[in-house]
């Protein structure tokens, strides 16, 4: 019913969804924007009749209300022209797009965005799903067997070793397996029965301390003590690989440019966010006024941030701009 | 990586700092003459490497040729260190810069390790001008070939030379273009290379096949071609150099092309997966194969001698760059020779392959890479030929 729903207003969107490209298409807020209007009440009824129901998506819950709010504003503001003049690279002048705007205008902007950014959003999800579902169909035609293989490539949290798959998990677990009941087996009945001993030709572990000369209390080790802190050393070293392993693995997903945070350092304010009034002094000495000390503006680079968009994350700082970021998912 | 990389031409120059423009300047008084004879050695070469008969009216390599000629002219002329109006704190704040360039030597690091590995050997001050490069020209590479590529459109590209003409301006907009700033307000480096290399990524942006060797000539001086003409006057010329800047010219050229074809030539498979063809159409037509062939990715008899003739090629362009190497400074030629032999042994891997470079990566074992170490050495400070052709057999 929900569903039904959504498609009605779906296709009544189509033509307006049209006009927005590509997703990045919609950072036109970097461009400079018209003032948001109220369409049609055409548009506005067809919403209207949702408004009762709140449906969750995702697992984020909203009301209907909100979006039909959303949906009545401006629906066209991003005109073939805009859109076509967007582009992925920040200059000196762009930064100042926005500056213009009043504050009621700007949170316009920004929810008139949010909504096409939603649609967009479902869209993709939907399509995804064919195509999974294609693609699956295809899969199972081809190898007789079906292969979901629908997760990306795992990478072993265990230094060296290749990807993990859930086979591969089993293969792990019974290998780990075998190995400690194998060693618990030797420890326990094995070596006894064989009297293995630490020294060459069956010397005791007391002989052998004493052999290399170091202090003889180790050789009054307790051995429960002893497989404890065996077994505390190994664990603990363990947990230490697989945590440095992890923090190589994210280091790897991060941006380099700017080391995972989305920005790089203005040099026009040397990441301070003033720069100097440079103004020219008179030359004309007519007044005997001492230099005056100069003051400071905002810098216009980076809008007083200090830091600019690295153009290589595109501000995700992520090597790949995935859909988990913040402006694809922006209902946060 | 994909053909449109100029990531590893990198591997390549060199070392000490040298004030080439006085001594150029005197150079070329003398050696003007020469210039007829070097522009005829120059296109007879390429001529007899092109298959095709015919070459037109004004072909890739007399305009890239041109390029080269006012390139070199600039060289002389700047007498004195370029003034750019610094008004920007970034530069004159050395503790940021500092931090650029460091910043500018991990993400190099990160994505060329042997180059990285290669500007050790240079000087601190070159190592931190090839990095800022190195990073500006992968950073233009990446809008292009890397992971937000679908996003790029032709104003992207046009305001990011908009950018470059800040940097050379003395405005850079972030921290690593104050990197690219700083050098070339150090070093006498032009910027047409840069415009060109973009205009090479506009290239890419809308052609994914060459029809002729002069179309792909074109490319790959745009990405790689340029790269040598970047690094040259950081490089420094030796001062006793007999040779005009116009050959030394000529030869980081010819080095860079060397390098694109070999990565064209290794990454064949790659590149098909991603529908891109950059080997010559009228070459395939001429060795009966087809598109369909080259994305089948099988290796027949006919793909062997095609490849026989494109490697032979890729080692003229080779044996066109030694020539110039030994011109540069003294410390510059160990890199840049050890870069060459690196690089030329990626043919003979190819060849070892069996000319499958569709499926097989041809790639330069750590052993041979450690080996190629004394063999550049030998070639740069010992010289006679003879010497180092024994220390590599």
């Amino acid at each position: 019913m929900l569903w039904i729903e959504l498609s009605i207003t779906f296709h009544s969107m189509n033509s307006f969804i049209k006009k927005t490209m590509t997703i990045f298409s919609l950072q036109s807020q970097f461009l400079s924007c018209k003032i948001p209007q109220i369409p049609s009440h055409s548009k506005a009824t067809i919403f209207r009749e949702n408004t009762n129901q709140q449906f969750t998506l995702s697992g984020v819950s909203f009301l209907k209300p909100r979006i039909t709010l959303c949906y009545s504003s401006k629906d066209g503001d991003n005109t073939p022209s805009e859109s076509s003049n967007f582009c992925i690279i920040e200059g000196p002048e762009t930064v100042q797009d926005f500056v213009q705007m009043q504050l009621q205008e700007i949170q316009d902007n920004i929810k008139s965005r949010r909504n096409k950014i939603f649609l967009l959003m479902e869209e993709v999800r939907r399509l995804r799903v064919q195509q999974r579902l294609k693609s699956l169909r295809k899969v199972v035609n081809e190898e007789g067997e079906e292969e979901t293989n629908e997760m990306p490539e795992i990478p072993s949290s265990i230094p060296f070793l290749p990807h993990v798959t859930p086979k591969t998990l089993k293969k792990l677990y019974t290998t780990s397996i075998s190995f400690m009941s194998g060693i618990i087996v030797f420890g326990g009945i094995i070596a006894p029965t064989l009297e293995l001993k630490l020294g060459i030709g069956g010397t005791s572990y007391e002989d052998f301390i004493r052999s290399v000369h170091l202090p003889l209390q180790l050789s009054q080790v307790d051995p429960i003590v002893a497989s404890f802190s065996g077994g505390a050393v190994g664990v603990i070293s363990v947990l230490m690989l697989i945590e440095a392993s992890n923090v190589e693995q994210q280091e790897k997903k991060r941006c380099k440019y700017c080391h995972g945070t989305g920005y790089l350092a203005c040099a026009r304010c040397s990441a301070s966010g003033v720069c100097l009034n440079i103004d020219p002094i008179s030359v004309s000495s007519t007044s005997t006024k001492p230099l005056q000390v100069p003051t400071t503006k905002r810098c216009g680079n980076c809008s007083g941030s200090g830091k600019v968009m690295c153009p290589t994350c595109l501000c995700t700082g992520m090597m790949m701009a995935s859909e988990h970021d913040l402006r694809i998912d922006p209902f946060d | 990586m994909s053909s449109t990389t100029c990531v590893v031409v990198w591997v390549s120059c060199g070392s000490k700092l040298e004030n080439i423009t006085t001594t150029t300047h005197q150079k070329s008084v003398v050696k003007c003459s020469n210039n007829n004879n070097d522009k005829i050695r120059f296109t007879s070469i390429s001529s007899a490497a092109v298959a095709a008969a015919s070459v037109p009216s004004r072909s890739s390599e007399e305009k890239v040729y041109e390029v080269v000629l006012k390139q070199a002219a600039l060289v002389r002329e700047q007498r004195k260190r370029r003034t750019i109006e610094i008004d920007d704190d970034f530069m004159t704040n050395l503790h940021l810069l500092n931090a650029a360039y460091d910043r500018c030597g991990q993400v190099c690091a990160e994505y060329a390790k042997t180059f990285f590995l290669g500007t050790q050997l240079m000087t601190e001050e070159r190592r931190k001008a090839i990095w800022a490069i190195y990073v500006w020209c992968r950073r233009t590479d990446e809008l292009v070939d890397g992971p937000n590529a679908s996003h790029i459109t032709p104003t992207a590209l046009d305001r990011w030379e908009q950018r470059l003409n800040d940097v050379f301006q003395g405005r850079p907009y972030d921290m690593f273009d104050a990197a690219l700033s700083h050098t070339v307000s150090n070093y006498p480096v032009d910027i047409q290379p840069f415009k060109d290399m973009i205009e090479g990524m506009r290239m890419d942006l809308r052609k994914s096949r060459y029809n002729n060797f002069d179309e792909l000539y074109l490319y790959c001086y745009y990405v790689a071609g340029t790269v040598g003409l970047m690094s040259v006057p950081v490089m420094g010329i030796a001062p006793d150099s007999n040779s005009s800047t116009e050959t030394i010219y000529n030869a980081a050229l010819a080095l860079g092309i060397a390098n694109q074809l070999t990565n064209i030539l290794r990454d064949v498979g790659e590149d098909a997966r991603r529908g891109r063809i950059y080997l010559p159409q009228d070459e395939l037509a001429q060795a009966g194969l087809s598109e369909e062939d080259i994305f089948n990715g099988k290796v027949t008899d006919k793909w062997r001698n095609f490849m026989k003739g494109q490697i032979k090629r890729a080692r003229i362009f080779f044996d066109e760059a030694e020539k110039g190497v030994s011109e540069l400074n003294s410390a510059s030629r160990w890199p840049v020779w050890a870069s060459l032999l690196l690089y030329r042994q990626i043919l003979d891997s190819i060849e070892a392959n069996d000319y499958n470079n569709f499926t097989k990566r041809a790639y330069v074992g750590q052993a041979k890479k450690l080996f190629s170490l004394p063999a550049a050495y030998a070639k740069a400070f010992l010289g006679p030929p003879k010497l180092t052709k024994m220390i590599m057999r």
